[in-house]
Parts: C-alpha cells; sequence; structure tokens
C-alpha cells in the first residue's frame, strides 16, 4: 500500500513537478505567474490535441509546452511590457485558459489516445519495493527528474542563471550591466510557461490520457503555491511537488482498501496540505524571498 | 474620481482642464472596454456568428421588456456582491478572489439553516436570519484567509484560490451526505427551503429584492470608503503600505476585517443565490461567480458605485451567453474567452498606480 | 607630487561639456583630462554638479554640448555599455551590487560575456587582482554579510576585472570609509597609478586630494572655477576658498544647550535591536534622550541609524532591553508611540511617506495627527486651517495643500514631512537625514527648526552623514559603530577626528 501511494506520488506529481519548475524560473526573475494554472490547462489540451492527430505523443508534448508558452507570452507581455499587477493578471490567464481549453476541448472529449506508457527500467525496476516506486514510469516523468539538477545547475552555475536571479533581486544592477532586466524576465516567465504545458500534456497524455474540461483542478496554483514552500529551491520544489502527488495517491488507496471517508475530505486533502506547507515554512521565516518577488508578494505597488 | 473627498476648491481655469482631463480619463477607460468586444466580434465571425446581431439582441433583450431587464439584474446581483469582496480588499492593497469560496460557503451555511432551523419562522424574521447565516458562512471562510494572511503572513491571493478548491469539495460533502435531500433519488442537493424563506419577487420578472440588497451593500462600502474615517485609513493602507504603519495604523488588524468583511459580503452572495433563485444548494450553485464579480471590481477599476454598472454589463453578457449557446450553438465558455480578453485589456491599460 | 607623466598625453580629454536639466543649468562648458597614470581630484561641495559630470563620463547622460576624446580620437560615452567599452570604469557611492547573490556571482555578472560561466578560473582572477591591490574579498561570501569598506572593494576588483580599463572614476570613495580606512584606501590608489591607470577621484575632502591627487579641479555651481596641478600649486586654501565661494548664508548655531542634564524624555536601557534578516543591528546600549535637548547620532551610513529610529518610534520591537517615555514603559507599535508624543521624519520620505493619490492636505493626517471627525468623515475644513495658518509650513514653503504629493520633487516632499512633524510640537522629534535634498538656505531653515523645537523642550533625536551639521546642531553626541551605541560625547569635548575614531571602534572585521 504504501507502495502504491509513493508510485502514485510520482506518477501523479510529476505534472505538478513540471509546473512548479517553470515556475520556480519565473519567480527566480521576479514574476509570479498563477497563470500557471492557465498555462497547464493550455498545454494538457494541446498535448492532448496534437496527439489525436499525429499519434506521437512527443510531438504532443511539444505542442503541449508551446500551449503552456503562449499563454505566459500574454502574461510577460502584461507584467512585463505594460506594468500590470502580477497577481491579478496571472489570475485573469487562469480564467482565460479555463475558458479557452473548455471552448476549444469540445471535441476531444471522449477521444481516445495511446500517449506515453510506463516504460520499466531494465534491472533497476526489478528491486523490490523501490523499483516499482522510482523506475517504472513514462518517458516525460523520468526526463522531469533530469530536469531538476539541470535547473538548478543553469540558475546557480551559469552566468544566465546569474542574470536570472539578479532580475529577481535587483534590475538596477543588470542594467547597469548593459543587460535588459525586461527581457530576461519576460524569457523566464516564457520558459516558465513552457514547462507549465509540458507538465499539463504530462497530465493528459501520460497519466490519464484523456482530455477532462478543467482537469488540472488547481494544480497550477499548487506548483506556485510549491515554489514558496521550497523557497526557490528546485530540489524542494521537486519534493513538494511529489508530496501534492502522494496526497492524490491518497485518493485511490483509500478507495481500494474501502475506508469510510468521504472521498470530498481526500479531495481537500492536498490543498489543505499545501496550505499547510505554506504555514510551516513561514513560520520559521528563514528563506530569503527574492527581492522583487518579495515586493509583489508584499502587496507594495508596481511591477 | 469621486472617492478623492479632499474639498477641492480649485481655480475655474484649473477646474476646466481638470474636467477634461477627467473626461480623456473616462474616455480612455471607455476605450479599454470597447476594444475587447470587438476583438471578440472577430473571433465570433470566425465561427459564423454575427457579432453585430449578437451585441444587437444582447441590447434588445435587456432593455426590450421588463423582464429581460429583470434577468440581467438578476445575474448582475451576485456580481455585485462577489465584486465588492474583491474590490473593498482591493483598496487596502489586497488581491482576494476569495469570492467564489466564500459564496459557496455562504450558500452551505444559508441552506443549511434554511433547511433545518428557519422553515417554521415568519418571512420578516426568517429571510434576515437566513442573510445573516450565508454572512457568518462567507465571513468564517473569509476568516480563514485572513488568518493566514495575518498570524500567517501568506499571501492572500494563493491562499484564496487554494480555500477555493476547498469550499468547493466542502459544499460537494455537505450536498453528498448530510444535507442531501431525501427525496433526491440520489441527486445531490439539499431539501428545498420553505416558501416563506424565498425573496419576494417583483411583478412580471423574476427578480428578486436580492438586487435592493446587493445595491444598498455598495452604497454602504462606497459610503465607507469615500467618506468615513474608516475608509480614509483603508485607503491609506491601500495605497502605501509603509505610510499607514508610519502614521501608526493596526495594519494587521485592518487587513484581518477587511477579509472578513468581504468574506460576509461574498456570503451574502451565496444566501442571495439560494433564497431568490435556486431554493436549494447544488454542488455547482454559485459556481464562477466569484471569479465573475473579481472582473466586475476590475473593470469597475474596484469603485463600489462603477461595480453596479459592470455587473450589469457582466449580467448582460451572462444571459447572452446562453442565447449564443441557444442560438448558434457556441457553447457558453466562448463567453469567457470575452471576458479574459476584457480583463487583460483593463490590466494592460491601467497605469501603474492607481 | 613631483611626478614626470604630468606631461603625459591625456587618456581621456573632455571640452565645452553642458549639461542642462530644464532651465537649470547643472554643468556649463566643463574642460577636463584625465591623464595616464595620474590622479585628477574633482572637488566641490554638494551640489555643485560633481555627479552630473561623472554621469557623463560614465555615459549615464549625454551631454548637450561639448566634445570627449579618448586617445585623442572622438568617442561616444552614452549609454555606460560603450563608456564602459572604452575603457571607463566607475565606483559608485551607492554599490551596483546584488546582497542575494555572492561576490563572485556579482562580478561574473559585471565582467563576463555570454550565458556560460568559467567559475574556477574567474575566481583566480577575482584573487589575484585582490592580492595586487589588497583589495581583500571572499569570493564566495554573500554581498548582503558584507560591510560598507568590503562592498567598495568588490566594486573596484569589478571595475579593474573589466576588460580594457583604463580609466577609473571614484564617486565619494572615502564616504562609506571610516577614518582609519581612508589611508589604505589612498595606498591603492597610488598602487593604481603605478600602474597607469588614469584616476578621476570626486570627493570633497581636501586633505584626500592633497594626499593623492596629481591635478585638482574645482566646480561650483556647474562650472569650473579653479584648477591646480598644471603649473599651479595644489595648496589646501585655495582649494577651500575656491570651493566655498563668497557664501554668504548665515550660518546656524547653537545658542543654548548649558551643560544641566534635563531630565529624559525617553530613556532606553540595555536595548537590542535586530536588523532586517534577524541580525544583531544594535547590541545591548542605553540611551537618554533629554528634553529640550538635540542629540546628534554619528556613524558610517549603515550602521543601524534606520534600526535605531525605527525601535524609538516603535517600528521595530526591541529584542531585549526596555524603553521609557516619561518614566513609564513603553508598550510595543507605533501607536502607543505616537500617544505618547513620539514623532518620527524617516529617511526615505518619499517611499515611507507619500500616499498615491492624496493631496498634501489628505498626508497633513497621517504620521499621528489627529484625524478630526466629523460624524463618521474628517473635518477636513479644520485640518486646512490650520496648516495654512501654521509658521512651520511656512517658513519651510510647503505647497499648496491640494496639491497630489506624489506630482512633487523629493525636497518638496521632504518639507512636506518635515512640517507635518513639526507642527505636531511633538515630544520627541526623531530626524533622519533632515537635510538630505535640499538646497542650503532650506537646510538652514530646518536646522533652525529644530533648534527651535528643541528651544520648545522637545528631546530631539538627530541622524545625520554630515558630521558638521552634527556638530552644529548637537547638544551631545553618540556614535554607532561595530553594533554599539558610544557615548554620550560633548561636542565641545570632542573633535571631528574624535568621532571618526570612534566610528571605527569594533570595526575589526
Amino acid at each position: 500500500m504504501i507502495a502504491d501511494i509513493l508510485t502514485g506520488a510520482v506518477r501523479s506529481g510529476t505534472s505538478v513537478m513540471l509546473a512548479s519548475q517553470g515556475e520556480l524560473i519565473s519567480e527566480r526573475a521576479g514574476v509570479i505567474n498563477l497563470g500557471t494554472e492557465g498555462s497547464m490547462l493550455a498545454g494538457a489540451l494541446g498535448g492532448f490535441a496534437v496527439t489525436v492527430w499525429t499519434g506521437n505523443p512527443w510531438l504532443g508534448a511539444l505542442a503541449g509546452g508551446g500551449c503552456g508558452l503562449l499563454l505566459s507570452l500574454l502574461h510577460a507581455v502584461l507584467v512585463v511590457g505594460f506594468g500590470a499587477n502580477q497577481l491579478a493578471t496571472g489570475l485573469a490567464i487562469m480564467f482565460f485558459g479555463i475558458g479557452l481549453t473548455s471552448f476549444f476541448g469540445r471535441d476531444f472529449v471522449s477521444s481516445q489516445i495511446v500517449g506515453f506508457n510506463p516504460v520499466p527500467i531494465p534491472l533497476l525496476s526489478d528491486i523490490p519495493f523501490v523499483g516499482g516506486i522510482l523506475f517504472n514510469h513514462d518517458p516525460l516523468t523520468y526526463l522531469s527528474v533530469l530536469l531538476v539538477p539541470a535547473i538548478w545547475y543553469l540558475l546557480f552555475r551559469t552566468r544566465l542563471g546569474i542574470m536570472v536571479r539578479t532580475a529577481g533581486e535587483r534590475e538596477d544592477v543588470l542594467f547597469a550591466s548593459g543587460l535588459n532586466p525586461r527581457l530576461i524576465r519576460a524569457c523566464a516567465v516564457l520558459a516558465g510557461g513552457f514547462l507549465a504545458g509540458l507538465g499539463g500534456a504530462q497530465l493528459s497524455i501520460a497519466y490519464t490520457h484523456s482530455w477532462v474540461e478543467n482537469m488540472t483542478a488547481g494544480r497550477g496554483v499548487v506548483a506556485v503555491a510549491l515554489v514558496i514552500f521550497a523557497s526557490w529551491k528546485p530540489q524542494r520544489a521537486m519534493l513538494g511537488a511529489y508530496l501534492f502527488g502522494a496526497a492524490q495517491a491518497l485518493q485511490l488507496t483509500v478507495q481500494q482498501q474501502g475506508w469510510a471517508i468521504s472521498p470530498f475530505f481526500l479531495f481537500m486533502f492536498p490543498y489543505l496540505l499545501t496550505l499547510a506547507a505554506l504555514l510551516l515554512v513561514e513560520r520559521r521565516k528563514l528563506s530569503r524571498t527574492p527581492e522583487a518577488l518579495g515586493r509583489v508578494l508584499a502587496g507594495d505597488p508596481g511591477g | 474620481m469621486s472617492l478623492n473627498p479632499s474639498p477641492s476648491v480649485a481655480a475655474p481655469a484649473g477646474a476646466r482642464s481638470a474636467a477634461a482631463k477627467r473626461l480623456l480619463s473616462w474616455l480612455r477607460q471607455l476605450l479599454v472596454l470597447a476594444i475587447p468586444f470587438a476583438l471578440f466580434g472577430l473571433f465570433l465571425l470566425a465561427y459564423g456568428v454575427d457579432p453585430l446581431e449578437l451585441y444587437g439582441s444582447m441590447l434588445v433583450s435587456t432593455f426590450g421588456d421588463l423582464y429581460g431587464f429583470g434577468e440581467v439584474l438578476l445575474k448582475a446581483t451576485p456580481f455585485v456582491l462577489t465584486g465588492l469582496a474583491a474590490a473593498l480588499p482591493a483598496k487596502a492593497g489586497l488581491v482576494n478572489v476569495g469570492g467564489e469560496g466564500q459564496l459557496a460557503v455562504g450558500a452551505l451555511f444559508a441552506a443549511w439553516f434554511g433547511v433545518f432551523y428557519l422553515g417554521g419562522l415568519p418571512a420578516w424574521i426568517g429571510i434576515p436570519a437566513m442573510l445573516l447565516a450565508g454572512a457568518l458562512g462567507g465571513a468564517l471562510w473569509g476568516l480563514a484567509i485572513a488568518l493566514l494572511k495575518v498570524k500567517g503572513r501568506l499571501n492572500e491571493t494563493i491562499t484564496s484560490v487554494l480555500l477555493n478548491y476547498v469550499a468547493v469539495f466542502l459544499v460537494g460533502f455537505f450536498v453528498h451526505g448530510p444535507l442531501k435531500d431525501p427525496e433526491s433519488f440520489n441527486w445531490p442537493f439539499s431539501p428545498e427551503i420553505a416558501p416563506t424563506l424565498r425573496l419576494p419577487i417583483f411583478d412580471g420578472t423574476r427578480l428578486h429584492v436580492g438586487f435592493v440588497i446587493a445595491a444598498a451593500i455598495a452604497a454602504i462600502v462606497w459610503f465607507v470608503l469615500a467618506r468615513t474615517r474608516l475608509g480614509y485609513r483603508i485607503r491609506v493602507l491601500g495605497s502605501n503600505r509603509l505610510a499607514a504603519e508610519r502614521a501608526g495604523m493596526r495594519i494587521g488588524r485592518m487587513y484581518f476585517w477587511v477579509l472578513i468583511a468581504a468574506g460576509a459580503i461574498a456570503g451574502i452572495a451565496g444566501m442571495i443565490e439560494i433564497a431568490g433563485i435556486e431554493g436549494r444548494l447544488r454542488a455547482t450553485t454559485g459556481a464562477n461567480f466569484g471569479y465573475l464579480g473579481f472582473l466586475a471590481a476590475m473593470m469597475a477599476w474596484n469603485h463600489p458605485l462603477r461595480l453596479l454598472l459592470t455587473a450589469f454589463v457582466l449580467g448582460m453578457i451572462s444571459v447572452a451567453g446562453n442565447t449564443l449557446e441557444i442560438g448558434s450553438g457556441l457553447p457558453a465558455s466562448a463567453v469567457t474567452i470575452l471576458m479574459g480578453l476584457v480583463l487583460f485589456f483593463i490590466l494592460g491599460g491601467k497605469r501603474r498606480r492607481g | 607630487m613631483e611626478r614626470e607623466n604630468l606631461l603625459t598625453e591625456p587618456l581621456l580629454s573632455v571640452r565645452g561639456l553642458t549639461k542642462r536639466f530644464g532651465s537649470l543649468t547643472a554643468n556649463r562648458s566643463i574642460d577636463l583630462d584625465v591623464r595616464k597614470g595620474s590622479i585628477h581630484a574633482i572637488l566641490g561641495e554638494n551640489g555643485a554638479g560633481k555627479s552630473t559630470l561623472m554621469k557623463m563620463l560614465y555615459g549615464v547622460y549625454k551631454p548637450d554640448e561639448g566634445s570627449v576624446e579618448i586617445d585623442g580620437r572622438p568617442a561616444e560615452l552614452h549609454p555606460p555599455a560603450k563608456a564602459r567599452a572604452q575603457g571607463v570604469g566607475m565606483v559608485f557611492q551607492d554599490f551596483r551590487v546584488v546582497p542575494a547573490l555572492t561576490v563572485l556571482d556579482n562580478i561574473a555578472l559585471a565582467v563576463e560575456k555570454g550565458w556560460g560561466l568559467r567559475r574556477r578560473q574567474l575566481r583566480r582572477r577575482i584573487v589575484d587582482v585582490s592580492a595586487k591591490y589588497g583589495l581583500a574579498v571572499d569570493p564566495d561570501a554573500s554581498v548582503w554579510e558584507l560591510d560598507l569598506g568590503q562592498r567598495q572593494r568588490l566594486e573596484i576588483v569589478k571595475v579593474l576585472l573589466m576588460p580594457g580599463t583604463r580609466i577609473i572614476i571614484f564617486d565619494e570613495p572615502t564616504s562609506v570609509l571610516v577614518p582609519q580606512e581612508v589611508g589604505a584606501f589612498l595606498d591603492m590608489l597610488r598602487r593604481l597609478r603605478e600602474d597607469g591607470y588614469g584616476i578621476l577621484l570626486i570627493t570633497h575632502k581636501i586633505n584626500e586630494v592633497l594626499a593623492v591627487a596629481d591635478e585638482a579641479t574645482v566646480l561650483r555651481s556647474g562650472e569650473i572655477v579653479f584648477r591646480a596641478g598644471q603649473g599651479e600649486e595644489l595648496a589646501g586654501e585655495r582649494l577651500i576658498a575656491a570651493m566655498m565661494g563668497d557664501k554668504t548664508l548665515k550660518a546656524v548655531s547653537r545658542t543654548a544647550g548649558g551643560p544641566d542634564e534635563a531630565p529624559a524624555a525617553m530613556a532606553v536601557r540595555g536595548a537590542s535591536i535586530r536588523g532586517d534578516h534577524g541580525e544583531l543591528a544594535l547590541e545591548a546600549f542605553d540611551l537618554d534622550l533629554p528634553a529640550g535637548r538635540i542629540t546628534g547620532v554619528a556613524g558610517i551610513s549603515g550602521s543601524g541609524q534606520r534600526e535605531l529610529a525605527e525601535a524609538l518610534f516603535g517600528l521595530r520591537p526591541l529584542a531585549s532591553g526596555t524603553l521609557e517615555i516619561g518614566g513609564k514603559p513603553m508598550k510595543p507599535g507605533v501607536r502607543s508611540f505616537i500617544e505618547a508624543g513620539v514623532t518620527l521624519v524617516s529617511e526615505d520620505p518619499v517611499k515611507e511617506s507619500v500616499v498615491p493619490g492624496f493631496t498634501i492636505l489628505e498626508h497633513m493626517a497621517l504620521d499621528g495627527y489627529p484625524l478630526y471627525p466629523k460624524g463618521l468623515g474628517v473635518d477636513w475644513s479644520r485640518l486646512r486651517a490650520e496648516l495654512t495658518a501654521s509658521p512651520e509650513a511656512a517658513a519651510l514653503s510647503v505647497a499648496a495643500p491640494d496639491r497630489r504629493a506624489e506630482t512633487l520633487s523629493g525636497g518638496n516632499i521632504q518639507r512636506m514631512v518635515l512640517a507635518r512633524a513639526l507642527i505636531r510640537r511633538p515630544g520627541i522629534l526623531i530626524v533622519s537625514y533632515p537635510s538630505r535634498g535640499l538646497d542650503i538656505g532650506t537646510a538652514y531653515t530646518v536646522q533652525r527648526q529644530l533648534l527651535e523645537a528643541a528651544a520648545q523642550g522637545a528631546a530631539v533625536l538627530l541622524l545625520s552623514e554630515d558630521l558638521d551639521e552634527l556638530f552644529k546642531l548637537s547638544d551631545r553626541l553618540v556614535v554607532l559603530a561595530g553594533k554599539r551605541l558610544l557615548g554620550p560625547y560633548r561636542p565641545e569635548e570632542i573633535d571631528q577626528a574624535g568621532i571618526g575614531r570612534l566610528m571605527l571602534k569594533g570595526e575589526s572585521a
């Protein structure tokens, strides 16, 4: 049973994990994007549709990322270009994504695809207990795990990463170095949108193999919350996402075990867990919020 | 903007240029609202729907007869209240989207009290009691956001969205469980409330007095913000938190009560949905009304009286959404696209500080 | 001072440089040469146009008239990237660094190119340059952990590592240093000169100029009024005379202020204050603010001035210790401090006091000023009457009550905030940097108002970076250094050098 929950944690946590890694890049550059929810939905539908049309889930995944990127382009333009309120703009993009996908998704509700399926890694997947949890997943999941150290390296060991982090701290310093902070922020938002879209695509073409209206059900918002929980560290965001996934997986396990817990409480649980995790981190208050982001979260005026 | 209480006795020349400036800013704001409608028209054209005809029929069905007008007001009522639930905190510098969940919990409380406790009471006491129950429910949900904000120092936007999901599941739990109508043949909804608890209806329409309640609350919120010492403090806080802190205002306490008041107002919207229209609680009661209210507030630049107008426009669009679905086969979600466009233009057209 | 390279060709040469802001001419026909292996000092009082000139040379401003030559070839310096590409580097007074990043990250951002980063190679270059010029910085330390001197060294390393740097502009470099660090800094300048850099040193400290400069140019009101070094001898008195000009403004001086210790309006005992990141900013200090006296606070900026001011206004809780006003212990929170008659003029009024969209009149009701009731609303006409009748507002020429504050200049806002604080006739007045951003005339008015407030019995705490101002106004002086509060000292018993030694105390890092 524990193995089931842990396997489920990775399986249903991957979409959130991808989205949170993307959001982490964006927030490191000083932009919070609640539109991540919309980008995930767009990615889920776009990825699903392309997989239906081409039968190729890799193209689907790419298209999903592209759709997520397109929605985040709106965020970049409004927030970075026009200096609009980040939180409100993110919400608008979330609504827009919900409307757009339910409009264009009508025809795909009953479509079926093969999509991505778990590919057990030879030998490793045979290890008792651990093998099933870690080494029997779809290709996007493996990819997403590799992505975490890659993003860490990018952010903390390259000059590009320094540029991104400086955009989230002191844009005048970037300016003084002859770099364009707006451009860097916009690119970070777009990268975030791409990964959110990829996460959405993972949900529809690798996890559920279907398209359902509003199927992300707040995973994008959770991804945003997890980044804060993770104190803007990629490894911790991964952990948080799997925790959320485990809370989701609990639903299935409880149903299988036939325990008398209302499913509605199980549905609530992941969101409450996310809130609790946020509260826990905030209590200790040792994390260093990127300065530009801190101003947004505290509600100070300005983009 | 009339929210500015300064008794400005400017020179005539200054007044004229000020009037011109005001006119310009109005025009600019109108334009910001008009462009998305034009864009959505193009979108409609692409789907073979004549936008002029649609917008025309929207106007005709709204202003053509009393019934149509009543329908729009009916739709607009919850938007006014959930809009206030966003606008009031916005004036204090908060981005609260909790209206969605607060409305749901308000509806839950109203239905709960209506079904179990208030059924035997006469209308004059039952309806206000039910209204209070709704307000209480919304306020409790607002309390959660307020506590997380003030005690837990968590950003209210993120917590309010997360709690919206929780609220929907909470209502789901009740209509599938303790509040389920025993005679419903397993459909998830509550029993119907007593007829005495239904809001009185205006003749010739489906419109109930809920709209009057909503308008009155909007007027009260406007008065408090624009004309009272409390409102002055809220506006200082919303404009510059540091200045408010240095003026000795109790910021945490103000955030706390503003969020709870917003919750109570959205909760009343939930009660009105139950007592005015549905008569019973469903899992879908008031779905998306909180988000639409947020939109209405943004369209009104968070001004409580202008909110009446923007909620009305959104009411028109919602009614038109139905016509769209019936008349041309486009799903109602097409309207969400329009609303998204409107939001983007407002956000993009807004000056940095306002 | 006998250096033969005074005859070398200039690296940088400007002719007729002029910059106007609206009707104000900030720089008028400036001619200037910076030579290879030489130090050229630009002297002038605050507001003389030094910073405008330097910003033109670094490419921040585009000159309205005039020409620039580098190595005898016409050059365009605007924007800063162009100036850098031609070898002009600048060490700013307010450092252009990211506190959250490490020293190495900050340097990588500024001096490297491309997206990748060869950390090991860069670290070696940093270590080499630091060793060569005695600029000790730890490449892996986060910048927020560094003190101001270390941050300045980081800035200098950054400029030196930029490819092709030949001309270095230093903007008031010693203002962030304690007097005892200045010697090492000047040694470093000499070493840079030996290595052939052309150095432009912007300062208002004559002793430094006499110690290291080969040439000096004095600016006053945007024009060059004196040159020395090229034929003319560098002499202190002549430089001072040139800087001051024929200043006729009546300087302010203390009139009263007897030796007797007045009763303390505010008494702090054994107090510690934490900074923004939870670190201790000030440790275990005692402080009395006697009624009718001005207590000056000296210290290198960033030594806990902001934390102290905020704690004495209740904005920042004491980490330990007690604070009493009028003999009564204070409850935490700004409100009770305001009720006890404390008022604060913060160091950044534009950020901390201006409410966008509000008029001057509406601003007057903030800062603990009573919000006169009228029904549920506010009695604005009463407040307006008080504002217009107030001598303080008149003396400080506060803008019209119906002006929107965010349309005003920084100096105007400073005056509004000061007037608001003074109109209240506070029992305890905490003022941070009162004359910052004000012209000399207004600064004197403000200083007179502060003396007046003290004469009427207010206990004044004056935080300032200007030692002259502190000595002129204070009855007692305390010094912030190394997380400690030293003193009080009587200005008659200690001189500026003595205060400087104290500022260094505890700075053993």
